[in-house]
């Protein structure tokens, strides 16, 4: 056989195998329910629920280690479930096996209905309305907050603004410094922020006024720009690779169903995250309001321990580590992870780093 | 308008309405289907050939719209139509967007091709198609990436949302209209709902801080 031959049925025998393997992907596809995957499992106790605001008791998986409760904020761009993707990728389940007393609070799936609230009402009302209920269940006078992405933002607000409820802040991929994006050389860094600056004030107040709300949809839309290939392979090529092992299979399909969970974000909310704080980066420059009250991030007494990844293409690194500068603790501490936004919290690489982190830090703070 | 229903004195106007109704949704759908089947696209693809210009039709219509209002006619046909106009006004930034886009993909091509040019096939023949589809992917995806972060771009999406929110808007001046015209609450209605309601929650929420009382 010739050189040509050989290459020729090489070509042939791996074009033959891909086809095999989309097939088999299709076939999979088809005999998956939607109900057989399954997210945010670890096991929880519905506390309270006002609106579409609910406050949830995780259940102890083992003897409790560290005994101040801590409070899991998530933001309003995405789900909570992405701390408890499932069992082996679960920030949740993790820091319960560690012995942590855990509480999450969720904001449901906000809509038009929710169109008139601002961060002040998610801040002065609801995340203050649930560090009460925890001090009275508990018994404690101060309670832990372990804020992610735009919840990192409500925690490090509510810390400045009751540092006398606080015991500890702990924030992970959360933005501080807006504009610190600009340092960031990696080009696949940053583009929502580019792009929110690129938009004028009267956009945003424009899309507010038509839909009520930042649709899901559209911000899932400006995400899936900024991993353009991946975008594009992810439902064709790259299931390649994960069609031979049913484990990757269904880590992608509650990746997918994750993404696809995106709620709306309240429309006067969304106009101070994009406008006040993306446009107007006033957070970092102490001009911030909440209710009338300026945050000033000076205020924040507690210690502080702030997580955030090295290779986040949401949050760049450098908008998180901008607090290290303003905040009013002298009890600060960084750690930066290898991995991706959502990485950090669903990789198995970086799973184990993560919660050792967080619990290590809080039991020594506790 | 053959199934006019049976009517009496107390519901021959609702009938009548109904009958008006349906003969203007039928005309609409008719109008629709008559341009996005066919002239549409034609004049589109034209309008997108001429990216960044405004485009003619729509502001002919924008025009004509803009006419005298009168107090018993047209006001919905005006609105059927600045739905349009906005509708094509829209397709013809996509239209602009997409080209932009798609810009990045020839560049991607040719530095793919030199890649390809400058690697020495090993012994044991050329790579499989998975490392080509790679590497082709990892340079399209700084292509795409570099893209976006250019000012066209940048401009190019910003009118593209422009155009994608009056569209929306003028629809939803259509459902209002709708709304008004069957008794129902609108949009417009149930946010200034929410809003006096949020209010409320908010002095609620000010009056127990001042009596003291922890919040439910």
């Amino acid at each position: 056989m010739t050189d040509k031959e050989d290459q020729a049925t090489r070509f042939a025998r791996e074009a033959f195998a891909s086809t095999e393997k989309m097939l088999k992907a299709t076939q999979l596809f088809a005999k998956t329910r939607d109900d057989e995957i399954s997210v945010g499992v670890t096991p929880k106790k519905l506390v309270t629920r006002r609106d579409k605001v609910e406050l949830f008791h995780y259940e102890p998986l083992t003897e409790r280690k560290v005994s101040t409760p801590v409070l899991v904020a998530y933001g309003l761009v995405g789900r909570y479930t992405m701390a408890d993707l499932q069992p082996d990728r679960s920030l949740v389940r993790s820091l319960l096996n560690k012995g942590l007393d855990l509480w999450l609070i969720d904001w449901g799936q906000p809509g038009r209905n929710e169109r008139w609230l601002t961060i002040d009402d998610y801040v002065d009302d609801y995340i203050d309305a649930a560090v009460d209920r925890i001090r009275k269940e508990t018994g404690r006078d101060r309670v832990s907050l372990l804020g992610i992405c735009e919840g990192g933002v409500f925690t490090t607000c509510y810390a400045a603004l009751y540092p006398e409820k606080v015991r500890n802040l702990v924030i992970t991929i959360t933005p501080i410094d807006f504009h610190a994006d600009v340092n960031d050389k990696a080009a696949h860094h940053g583009f929502i922020n580019l792009w929110t600056r690129s938009l004028d004030p009267a956009d945003i107040d424009k899309l507010v006024e038509t839909y009520g709300v930042l649709p899901g949809e559209f911000m899932s839309s400006v995400f899936s720009m900024m991993t353009p290939m991946r975008s594009l392979t992810k439902y064709n090529v790259d299931l390649i690779d994960v069609i031979d092992d049913e484990d990757k299979f269904m880590n992608f399909l509650r990746m997918e169903k994750w993404l696809a969970d995106r709620p709306h974000h309240p429309g006067e909310a969304a106009k101070q995250w994009l406008k006040e704080l993306y446009q107007d980066n006033r957070l970092i420059d102490g001009s911030f309001e909440l209710s009338g009250r300026k945050v000033d991030l000076k205020s924040i007494t507690a210690p502080v321990l702030n997580v955030f990844a090295l290779d986040d293409h949401i949050i760049p690194p450098d908008c998180s580590r901008a607090l290290g500068t303003k905040v009013g603790s002298s009890d600060y501490t960084e750690i930066p992870l290898p991995g991706g936004h959502v990485g950090l919290f669903v990789s198995s690489k970086s799973q184990g780093k993560l919660s050792q982190s967080i619990a290590d830090w809080l039991a020594a703070r506790d | 308008m053959t199934d006019k229903p049976p009517t009496d004195k107390a519901t021959a106007p609702i009938g009548d309405w109904t009958g008006l109704w349906r003969s203007m949704v039928d005309t609409s759908r008719l109008m629709t289907q008559a341009w996005t089947g066919s002239v549409a696209p034609f004049m589109l693809g034209r309008a997108s050939e001429r990216a960044g210009e405004v485009n003619d039709l729509s502001a002919a219509i924008e025009r004509m719209t803009q006419g005298p209002q009168l107090a018993d006619v047209w006001d919905f046909d005006r609105k059927l139509a600045l739905a349009f106009a906005a509708w094509i006004d829209m397709r013809t930034r996509l239209a602009n967007f997409n080209a932009i886009a798609s810009a990045p993909w020839s560049e991607a091509s040719r530095r793919f091709a030199d890649s390809m040019a400058k690697t020495k096939l090993a012994d044991s023949g050329p790579p499989d198609w998975r490392k080509l589809f790679a590497k082709w992917a990892e340079i399209s995806n700084e292509e795409l990436i570099k893209n976006q972060r250019t000012d066209g771009f940048l401009e190019a999406q910003k009118e593209l949302l422009h155009a994608a929110l009056e569209y929306r808007s003028r629809q939803n001046d259509i459902s209002d209209a709708i709304s008004t015209l069957f008794d129902l609450p609108s949009r417009r209605d149930l946010d200034e709902i929410t809003r006096q309601l949020t209010e409320l929650r908010r002095e609620v929420r000010a009056l127990r801080r001042e009596k003291g009382q922890a919040q439910p």
